[in-house]
């Protein structure tokens, strides 16, 4: 029998076997988080979805990653 | 019916908005614009809320002003392709009950079918909300959740495994799913299984797209109609 951890890394194994409410609690941690780093709440432009607007479309993270915003940084 | 309940079902670790499936009764959008004033939520872009505009398929996007939950995303839809009317995902919703709240999440097999869209990024999410259904449910299924694995699993091996432990539900579905016959090991080993899923996505998310250009269309319109949204709602 294939288990779970033969097709996933370990962190999603860990993920898998939480109950729903561990998983609630964690996420709601995990957003408040990201959100006290200044993590952005807007989405990522996504030109596959129905409702993209080309003409309105905010421009993608700096570091092309999705949700990383640049609060502040030196002058380098 | 989104990235939350993606959570609650182990497939996702975070989601970013929320995202409701309505009831389209007049009563209930009075219900829901009440809920909305106390969140201080706006309507962000194209189209405004109105019971047509979402009995047509399409969605309605707000963002919360309201101090504690500032900035947070709030997709509204009441018809999704592929997907079953409201009163029927209300009577076989999950209901997620925690201490002091309590969660009405999509059933699992809609929230899959709801996740069939054209874009790249459902694709996983789908994988992850089967294959965390079967890996913890594998040992003793129910009679729904076999059929549900045989209709849904996207993992190659998974999906074998399910076929070998059920002959005669997969026999069953044959018909539906065609490439439930390859789900042999001798077809995970040579490929042939995992180019049949990924033609199985692709005919769905043609299928999506094709679903959708109409109502791009009205969408164009209506943007063109009211001179532009103020800014793109994304997803």
């Amino acid at each position: 029998m294939i288990e779970i951890e033969d097709i996933c890394e370990p962190e999603w194994a860990e993920w898998y076997r939480m109950t729903p409410r561990e998983r609630w609690e964690e996420s709601a941690r995990l957003w408040h988080h990201y959100v006290a780093m200044g993590g952005s709440l807007d989405p990522e432009p996504d030109t596959q979805s129905p409702f993209y607007d080309p003409q309105t479309s905010s421009r993608p993270p700096v570091d092309g990653r999705p949700g990383l915003r640049v609060v502040r940084r030196s002058g380098v | 019916m989104g990235g939350q309940a993606c959570v609650l079902y182990g497939a996702a670790e975070f989601s970013r908005d929320l995202d409701l499936a309505l009831l389209p009764d007049p009563t209930n959008l009075d219900r829901l614009e009440a809920a909305l004033a106390e969140l201080e939520a706006e309507v962000i872009a194209i189209p405004p809320l109105s019971l047509k505009h979402l009995e047509d398929g399409l969605a309605v996007h707000f963002r919360c002003k309201q101090p504690e939950v500032a900035g947070l995303r709030i997709d509204l839809m009441t018809n999704m392709r592929g997907v079953a009317p409201f009163p029927e995902l209300w009577a076989r919703r999950t209901t997620f009950e925690f201490d002091d709240e309590t969660l009405e999440a999509m059933a699992l097999p809609d929230l899959v079918a709801a996740k069939k869209t054209q874009r790249d990024k459902d694709w996983p999410m789908i994988r992850r909300l089967v294959d965390v259904n079967y890996l913890n449910h594998s040992d003793e299924p129910t009679p729904e959740q076999i059929f549900f694995w045989l209709r849904e699993l996207r993992s190659p091996e998974l999906l074998v495994e399910a076929v070998g432990a059920h002959t005669d539900v997969a026999a069953q579905l044959t018909r539906e799913r065609p490439l439930l016959k390859l789900a042999t090991a001798a077809n995970l080993a040579n490929g042939m299984l995992g180019r049949a899923l990924r033609e199985e996505e692709e005919e769905v998310r043609r299928l999506d797209a094709a679903y959708w250009k109409p109502l791009r269309e009205q969408l164009e319109r209506l943007r063109r109609r009211s001179g532009g949204s103020r800014e793109t709602p994304g997803t």
